[in-house]
């Protein structure tokens, strides 16, 4: 089941779970299971030798020890002892490991269960944290390179910000009760006005088929989707309209008229104003109703959603998070003190297997790109993620394909969009670039400390989610000055996109 | 320069939107021009990467910024500021943006952008839109049009073509009419 390719016994190696040394012709020295090993079982915790960020620049990186090092605190270099170092690189890996500072150890867990004689290999990440054995090379199709995409990252949950010590004011209480609005550590901002009377009812142009005979609904239902007219453009209004028995059928909005198959003898499409979004109230519904009838979405925009105070709890730890990462990336890395999260989602805490945890500071100054925000980075890092997981990639923005708004808890591990159903952390508004990144991979929900108000994509400069004709709308979330997370002042000028 | 160079940059970008076609992404190409030549070309990546925001527009800037012989200056502020894009589709708000922070000097696209469109057709990221430090830059739409919306028609009915097939085989042909765009270039 697993060939082993001139494999040769390596030292000998004590380990509690049995974990030997083996040497592979085309990967040296590896570490292979002598026996079943469960999921979740701690391999091996690896004490660390740390290097000193100087010693490490003078001497270690010029050494065969940069293939081995990884990066630890205050820009030190570390490298691992035991098993640590001999861990090849995998996508996807069976074996996550955690950083242990305060121990100055790394922990290695199997990320699944392990049969006997199969290797077991770590994620390097994008030259995250471990520089990759191979030499990297500057080419445009090689995202591996060490291009600045690395930031912060944490995959696992178990870094502990030491930076600062503010005790979580929702800590204690009931996890289930419901946080009043008032007692949120972020304001709501308010969604855009719903469309309530005649004149406000947002219209485009769709082309219209009148069906005489509604026996050939079907196949005009089938040709829609054969000329990819099913897109999601349209997927908020009803395709058929009955009106004083007569079957109308809508086609699209493209600039011309679609032509419907010639066999059926329909008459000639025409055009007509309809809705270009669902309705979020009643009083809404009947007035697009009248134009097109239009589908009715009242809870997702209209109620807000109730926020527990577990989740509140939750949200406040994320964003102590975020402004750690951000304040450690000025202090270490003389970056601009910003920083982006997405956290594994609440609801995910008692998954067997949740998402991992994805943290990104800004790094334009260091890799001397104006464009490396933590925002794309962060997201970025979550699309490689899924990538090495072998995961679907996410429905195409501009082509035709699943209604988004169709339960997004059913497909989020298949083929979904990057960002549905997460949460996303940042200290500081994101730009409109940033803010648009986040509405094409379909956040549900952005929540920023410090607004942004001249070059801010979510309400500073502009508000892309409430913008008229962009397809995903997500919530945003504002901090509130009282509600302290940071000891640390990490505001910058307000004319630098975030 | 005249329309005929800008036709001619622009059949560069419609062969990177062909290459994405192939690769089964959203066909959209672009190339950015310095001095008269190719400094970088790049299409769609969003399939292959897992990732909506990998449009071709930042795929080519970050080729640019990571070849050195192409940024000199060091910490640059605005590393566009003498190159110019074309590209097959109108940038959509975020490349816009990305655009306008690296200071770009012109840009040339094919058709527009109605639901993501940063150059006007959604938000006027380009110009309209106010910004503190970035200059505002001209973005000039209707260059090679039909071949662009004719790339994207193809991509629809090759993206549907696992759909049942409809009893009627009119609607497999391929429409190739265009109607002018709503507002000329
Ligand atoms: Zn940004
Ligand atoms: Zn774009």
């Amino acid at each position: 089941m697993f060939p082993e390719p001139s494999l040769s016994p390596g030292p000998h190696h004590l380990n509690r779970t049995g974990c030997l040394i083996k040497i592979s012709d085309n990967t040296g020295r590896g570490v292979y299971a002598s026996q079943f090993i469960p999921k979740n079982t701690d391999i091996d915790i690896s004490p660390v030798l740390l290097f000193s960020k100087q010693e490490y620049e003078n001497h270690g990186r010029h050494t065969v020890l940069d293939h081995y090092t990884f990066k630890w605190t205050e820009g030190r270099m570390a490298l691992a002892l035991g098993l640590g170092s001999l861990f090849n690189h995998s996508d996807p890996p069976n074996v996550t490991y955690s950083l242990d500072i305060r121990n100055d150890s790394i922990r290695y867990t199997t990320a699944r269960n392990i049969h006997e004689g199969e290797e077991l290999c770590i994620f390097y990440g994008h030259n995250l944290w471990f520089t990759p054995a191979k030499p990297s090379s500057q080419t445009c199709s090689e995202p591996e390179t060490d291009d600045g995409w690395g930031g912060l990252t944490v995959v696992g949950d178990d870094q502990q910000d030491e930076i600062m010590d503010i005790p979580n004011p929702y800590a204690d209480g009931d996890t289930e009760a419901i946080t009043s609005e008032e007692d949120l550590p972020f304001i709501r901002l308010k969604p855009a006005p719903e469309e309530e009377d005649a004149q406000s009812i947002q219209t485009v142009q769709a082309w219209v088929v009148d069906v005489p005979d509604p026996r050939h609904i079907t196949t005009l239902l089938k040709w829609l989707k054969q000329a990819g007219l099913d897109g999601p453009e349209l997927g908020h209004l009803k395709r058929i309209r009955k009106h004083d028995d007569l079957t109308s059928l809508l086609l699209s909005t493209t600039a011309d008229p679609p032509q419907p198959p010639e066999d059926l003898n329909l008459p000639a499409p025409y055009l007509l104003p309809v809705p270009t979004s669902a309705a979020l109230t009643l009083p809404s519904l009947s007035l697009k109703s009248a134009l097109w009838p239009t589908m009715y979405t009242p809870r997702r925009k209209d109620e807000p959603e109730p926020w527990t105070r577990g989740k509140v709890a939750w949200a406040w730890n994320a964003m102590k998070r975020t402004v750690g990462a951000a304040t450690k990336a000025r202090l270490e890395n003389d970056e601009l003190p910003i920083a982006a999260h997405i956290p594994a989602p609440y609801d995910d805490r008692t998954a067997t297997s949740p998402l991992p945890t994805f943290i990104a500071a800004d790094t334009r100054r260091s890799t001397r790109h104006p464009l490396r925000h933590a925002s794309i980075i962060a997201i970025r890092q979550m699309a490689d993620y899924r990538a090495s997981q072998g995961l679907d990639p996410p429905p195409d923005d501009d082509a035709p394909s699943v209604d988004p708004q169709s339960d997004p808890k059913e497909t989020r591990n298949g083929s979904n969009y990057l960002l549905t159903d997460q949460t996303f952390f940042v200290t500081h508004e994101p730009c409109i670039m940033c803010s648009m990144a986040l509405l094409h991979s379909r956040v549900k929900e952005v929540i920023y400390l410090h607004p942004m108000s001249k070059t801010g994509g979510c309400g500073g400069s502009a508000c892309l989610p409430m913008l008229k004709g962009v397809n995903h709308r997500f919530t945003i979330f504002q901090w509130k000055g009282t509600t302290k997370v940071t000891a640390e002042d990490i505001r910058i000028d307000p004319t630098i996109d975030v | 320069m005249d329309s005929n160079d800008h036709l001619k940059w622009m059949k560069e970008a419609m062969i990177m939107a062909e290459e994405a076609l192939a690769a089964g992404e959203v066909p959209v190409g672009c190339v950015f021009v310095r001095d008269g030549r190719i400094i970088a070309k790049a299409r769609n990546r969003t399939n292959e990467l897992r990732n909506a925001t990998r449009h071709a527009e930042l795929e080519a800037i970050d080729c640019i910024i990571a070849d050195e012989t192409l940024t000199p200056e060091i910490g640059q502020q605005y590393p566009l500021s003498k190159t110019t894009l074309y590209v097959t589709v109108e940038p959509c708000i975020m490349c816009a943006s990305a655009l306008r922070q690296l200071g770009i000097q012109e840009v040339y696209y094919g058709c527009g952008n109605e639901r993501f469109g940063g150059c006007g057709s959604v938000l006027g990221v380009n110009e309209e839109l106010d910004h503190p430090v970035h200059k505002s830059y001209k973005a000039t739409g209707g260059f090679r049009r039909e071949d662009a919306i004719m790339i994207l028609r193809r991509f629809y009915i090759t993206e549907n073509a696992n759909a049942p097939v409809p009893r009627s085989k009119a609607n497999r042909v391929l429409k190739t009419e265009i109607n002018p765009p709503s507002s000329p270039h």
